[in-house]
């Protein structure tokens, strides 16, 4: 048999002399490879954002007048420091819950809600506590609340679930995040429009199905991707709300 | 059907068959290939989740034992000769789905703007 007489690497013995700047270039290649991979793709991901849970601010109660659209909001009439009067808040439950079933009975009237914000930007949401120490009705006489219509609109950018978008998560939009958003939206957690230009003043917009219902199953299957849709755009106080018509939905190229 | 659903279409199909081929393998197919595993029956159904994945080769590897094919030495033959290609297969795959996805990204509308279709119809209250 003939025998080969070049160097054999064995694991539990010193490495072979004439194999070891190989396996010295070897490690040092590997590793600094793995290294700058990890840093192009790093460097390849989207910024983030800088939307956040507030738990600096501590819990956050103020009082307003509840508006379903119909995802609940918050008109906010006796604020405090961080949450002005006049402000419009959006309202969501603790991970990926709505907390319709307590702002329905509550429609129209004034209520006190409390718990912990997420704010993006301009974009504010409250994710209330748990039963009554979350929204509860509130004495006080209501003030009526304007709704202006701003008219029909066509609009580009991304749908996403607001709570993560506002800060829940990191990255909280884009393809990623697409399955999440989209469980978020199932639990019914307030949709938001993020704008690829600002629509008077505002970037972010709630986003609902046409004719004050939920976002439509349609639109599901939009979320994450940059899309051009099209549909009335009304002003509630602060927060603008974009009525989806499901039929224009086009993902952009 | 969207992407979505045609993935999980693919899904049921494969682990359909997969369920179909772990119920023949594991109740007649193993007693005639291999002779340690007669009259035991508690590990079997530990089996049964790989089944359904890799029933391709269940099916292909049972072919060859049923047919007299099967030399237990040739048997690493083909991982021995293919690794030094996988070997590179492999990471430069990686490396392509990774720059396909990202040269497939959509790029963010910037550009633009918003256009109002229509005058607000009415202001409520």
């Amino acid at each position: 048999m003939k025998q080969n007489r070049g160097p054999f690497f064995v694991g539990y013995l010193p490495a072979p002399e004439a194999l070891r700047g190989f396996l010295l270039a070897v490690c040092v290649l590997f590793v600094a490879g793995l290294a700058g991979f990890g840093l192009a793709i790093g460097v390849a991901q989207d910024d983030p954002g800088d939307g956040a849970f507030r738990f600096d601010y501590g819990r956050q109660t103020v009082t307003g007048v509840v508006e379903l659209t119909p995802y609940p909001l918050l008109r906010v009439t006796e604020g405090n420091e961080h949450i002005p009067a006049g402000h419009t808040l959006i309202l969501a439950g603790t991970g990926k819950t709505n907390v319709e079933s307590r702002a329905i009975p509550l429609e129209g009237q004034l209520a006190q809600v409390s718990g912990v914000m997420l704010q993006r930007g301009a974009l504010d949401m409250l994710q209330l506590r748990g039963g009554r120490n979350g929204i509860s009705a509130a004495e006080g006489a209501v003030t009526p609340m304007e709704t202006v219509s701003l008219g029909r609109w066509k609009l580009a950018g991304e749908i996403c679930d607001g709570k993560c978008l506002a800060g829940a998560m990191r990255p909280g939009r884009g393809l990623a995040h697409k399955a999440c958003a989209n469980l978020c939206l199932l639990g019914k957690v307030p949709p938001v429009f993020v704008s690829s230009q600002p629509v008077e003043g505002s970037e972010f917009l709630l986003i609902t199905g046409p004719d004050g219902t939920h976002l439509p199953e349609k639109a599901y299957h939009y979320v994450a991707q940059f899309v051009s849709l099209e549909g009335e755009v009304e002003r509630r106080g602060d927060l603008l709300v974009l009525r989806l018509d499901p039929e224009t939905l086009e993902v952009l190229q | 059907m969207n992407q979505a659903e045609a993935i999980l279409l693919g899904l049921r199909i494969w682990g359909s068959i997969g369920a179909v081929i772990a119920a023949m393998f594991l109740t007649i197919g193993m007693d005639r290939i291999d002779d340690d595993a007669r009259d035991a029956y508690i590990f079997r159904p530990l089996l049964i989740p790989s089944i359904l994945v890799i029933w391709p080769l269940v099916l292909w590897r049972w072919y060859l034992y049923e047919s007299g094919h099967e030399h237990w030495a040739r048997r690493y033959d083909p991982p021995r000769k293919a690794h030094f290609y996988v070997g590179w297969v492999l990471p430069v795959g990686i490396c392509l789905i990774i720059l396909t996805g990202l040269s497939q990204r959509q790029t963010w509308p910037a550009e633009t703007a918003p256009v109002q279709l229509s005058e607000p119809t009415e202001i409520s209250q």
